[in-house]
């Protein structure tokens, strides 16, 4: 899937939405010309309501966002960081529900606990857009207007072929997983285990879960002790795997990890030939931007589709600078590139002699 | 209170044991329903004595079918006490398995899915393979949700399924996939999880979603329509779902058109194959660069071509609308729905035109009294209609009130003996047929 452009994802989106929809490809979603005339008439003000805005994936998400409302003269009006805090998004929507915002993006924090919250925003006449996920229960055209996410089932999926190439034959896979219920890792969890099932059926699969980030070193260090045979760890996104990576390696203790999303720490652990080996990296940007041109086009009165998916691209260590650019839309940070430069010359070194 | 708990529980002891389960079954369904919630309106609706009410209830407070919950809108004197119905006891495995796809989540006692999944399956993969990944998605979805051990499991199949002779008896073959024909599916589902197994056509199922929870929900005369690779339509009348003799009903892709059946000119395939011979041909340029790009198309390509304005596209899904709208017109005069609700991959993807179409044809074609608040409108729910409807399904039988006394002073369906009985039986018949010869192939 994923030696293709982000331009060209049309036959590569492997999940399905939170309905069973089929995908509708993000770059599919483009305004008219007189569309967008309209929409630059009317300026638009949309609010987005993060989990977090510190992330690698949220900032790159946050500026597709920007750029594309801003082409057509809407205005990002405000941005909420929930910091991780359901709480903190209940009251935000309540809030943003009765102020002068035309729609808001947002992504649910868990499931069932913020989805009242989510229709009753739509319900006080805001269009919703949602990111990655749609709680159980909430229903497109009722109580949101489309979904737009990254293909997590394909992201789980290219992450077990990556991790596979490091499990012996017979050997053991830790998943470490998301203690929440949040439709986007759960799909990232079920591909990894169902291409292990049926590519890999002698690896044997254990799991640790963690409920916050703090967490996730911890439920690594578990995972190893209870299963000392283990081979390799697929974290179910960038920061705890990172988390893993550093309590791993405190206790020097070195294993292949693939993990979804290009964070800048994985980056560079990568191209240091660290212990993460793969990724299914997410492009933040342009589902941020795909977003945008949705909530515009629900707020133009324009059909949407429930469903809206990006495929994700898979990095490896050897071409990490090439995907950073695709992903970030910048240049990879001098210390990825001096990295990649270095273990390469090491590479033809040890080759000599 | 507490001195009517302790001294009336005697005072109501039932004379016959059935005179309880009664009893027992009528307030606790009255109690899960929300008709009657407070002692008082209990002992209305019931038509119990306060004291056999009193003896009830704590009976299934113990067995932990029901608690006490907030208190109620006070009507002179102090607020009483509001029953509640523990949806928390048990859980509910539910599937919608089609041709293409495979949905599966996690219901709470109140048919309130906690968590879904749906991914890509081919049927003929083969009904191994399809059980296979049934059952691996249920244990994680029971270990993910850490909820309670399941009551039972609600199916989806594609295909009409017969109704059983009685109650727990599992319906032998699943008629409509030839290839999975003598293979204990349900069977060995249901001994899998040690819980009773439901299972209903796909289009009942999605039906009864979307009268839960979707389009439908409050209304008591709907029809659904799935209009897939085949087409059939789903009917709720004055709040119960329309079977058939044969649990057959719906079966509307089999109308003639002309000398074709309906599925044949309007359902999935059909379009994509007009839609490859117009791309063939020249009639659709869009098309034409499609194929060339995919090297084949499928019916969201059309109805993707058609909201960008393809001509040909846009008359090819109005003109599956009509045929369509005229198979549905004579039952909706038949029925008087107030809703008509469109479902399955071609109406997702057919956008306005393939629903101008229907309407068109109903509303041309029915009484002026039928159609006069009739409302056609799209699926919001998709496939997931199809796994809320399969837990409505279990709910149904579970708490249908027959069945109901059969377990409800034991505090739970899986202690029902009948559903034992037949748990044995179950495991009997496919020891024996597990202990046969090998060679035997299913035709």
């Amino acid at each position: 899937m994923n030696s293709k452009t982000p331009g060209d994802t049309a036959m590569s989106i492997a999940g399905l939405g939170p309905h069973g929809e089929r995908a509708v490809p993000a770059d599919q979603i483009q305004l008219t010309q007189t569309d967008a005339a309209q929409a630059r008439g009317r300026r638009f003000s949309v609010a987005v309501v993060l989990h977090t805005t510190t992330s690698d994936w949220s900032k790159q998400e946050l500026a597709g966002i920007a750029a594309a409302l801003g082409l057509y003269s809407a205005a990002l009006v405000e941005v909420v960081d929930c910091n991780f805090d359901f709480e903190l998004q209940v009251a935000a929507l309540a809030r943003l529900a009765r102020e002068k915002v035309d729609a808001v993006i947002s992504i649910p924090i868990g499931n069932a606990r913020v989805a009242q919250a989510h229709r009753a925003l739509t319900q006080s006449g805001r269009r919703l857009v949602l990111l990655d996920n749609a709680p159980t229960g909430m229903l497109p055209g009722t109580d949101y207007a489309s979904v737009v996410s990254t293909d997590n089932f394909g992201l789980g999926q290219s992450c077990a072929a990556m991790l596979s190439a490091h499990i012996p034959q017979g050997g053991a896979a830790g998943i470490l997983g998301y203690g929440i219920d949040f439709f986007a890792t759960h799909e990232r969890e079920i591909a990894f285990r169902k291409w292990m099932g049926s590519h890999r059926p002698d690896v044997t699969l254990v799991r640790e879960r963690f409920a916050d980030l703090d967490g996730a070193g911890a439920a690594a260090l578990a995972m190893v002790g209870k299963t000392p045979s283990l081979s390799g760890i697929f974290a179910v996104w960038d920061v705890p795997a990172m988390k893993a990576v550093q309590a791993l390696a405190q206790k020097n203790i070195d294993i292949p990890i693939t993990t979804v999303d290009l964070g800048n720490e994985v980056a560079l652990d990568m191209a240091r030939h660290g212990m993460i080996k793969g990724v299914g990296a997410q492009l933040p940007y342009d589902q941020g931007s795909a977003a945008a041109r949705v909530t515009l086009a629900a707020l133009l009165g324009l059909p949407v589709p429930p469903w809206v998916a990006l495929a994700g691209r898979e990095v490896t260590p050897s071409d990490v600078i090439e995907a950073y650019q695709v992903i970030w839309h910048l240049p990879a940070p001098r210390t990825i590139i001096e990295s990649v430069r270095s273990s390469f010359a090491a590479q033809i070194q040890d080759a000599g002699e | 209170m507490a001195e009517e708990k302790t001294t009336l529980r005697s005072v109501g002891r039932p004379r016959s044991v059935d005179a309880a389960q009664a009893s027992l079954a009528l307030l606790l369904n009255l109690v899960r329903t929300g008709a009657a919630t407070t002692r008082q309106e209990l002992e209305r609706r019931s038509e119990l004595g306060r004291a056999v009410v009193a003896d009830r209830l704590a009976t299934m407070i113990e067995l932990g079918l029901l608690k006490e919950g907030e208190l109620g809108q006070a009507t002179g004197g102090r607020a009483p006490r509001q029953m509640r119905f523990r949806q928390d006891a048990g859980s509910l495995l539910v599937s919608a398995i089609d041709q293409s796809s495979i949905a599966l989540g996690i219901a709470d006692l109140n048919g309130q899915m906690l968590v879904e999944h749906h991914e890509a399956a081919q049927l003929d993969a083969g009904p191994e393979a399809i059980l296979d990944r049934l059952a691996t998605i249920f244990d994680w979805l029971l270990q993910e949700t850490e909820k309670p051990a399941p009551w039972g499991i609600g199916l989806a199949l594609p295909g009409p399924i017969e109704k059983p002779a009685a109650d727990f008896e599992i319906v032998p073959v699943l008629q409509t996939i030839q290839s999975w024909q003598g293979f204990p599916f349900l069977e060995r589902l249901s001994m899998r999880f040690g819980v009773p197994i439901f299972a209903r056509s796909g289009v009942q199922t999605m039906t009864m979603g979307e009268a839960k929870a979707g389009g439908g929900r409050g209304l008591s005369d709907i029809i659904y329509v799935k209009l897939g690779r085949s087409i059939s339509a789903g009917l709720i009348s004055e709040g119960q779902l329309h079977r058939g003799a044969q649990g057959a009903a719906g079966m509307i892709g089999h109308s003639r058109v002309g000398d074709e059946l309906l599925e044949a000119v309007a359902g999935a395939e059909a379009i994509a194959r007009e839609g490859k011979a117009a791309a063939e041909d020249g009639r659709s340029p869009y098309l034409a660069q499609t194929l060339e790009r995919q090297g084949e198309l499928s019916v969201v390509d059309i109805g993707h071509a058609a909201q960008l304005g393809d001509l040909f596209c846009v008359e090819l899904l109005g003109r599956c609308g009509r045929l369509v709208g005229e198979a549905l017109a004579p039952l909706t005069n038949l029925v008087n729905p107030s809703l008509i609700v469109v479902g399955g991959v071609v109406a997702e993807s057919g956008g306005d035109s393939l629903l101008a179409g229907i309407r068109e044809a109903v509303y041309r074609q029915s009484h002026p009294m039928v159609s006069r608040d009739l409302q056609i409108m799209r699926s919001q729910m998709g496939a997931s209609s199809g796994l809320v409807g399969a837990a409505q399904v279990v709910l149904e039988e579970l708490f249908a009130p027959a069945m109901l006394q059969g377990w409800v002073g034991h505090g739970s369906p899986l202690h029902h003996p009948e559903f034992q009985k037949s748990l044995e039986r179950v495991t009997a018949a496919l020891a024996s047929k597990a202990a046969q010869p090998a060679g035997r192939v299913a035709p």
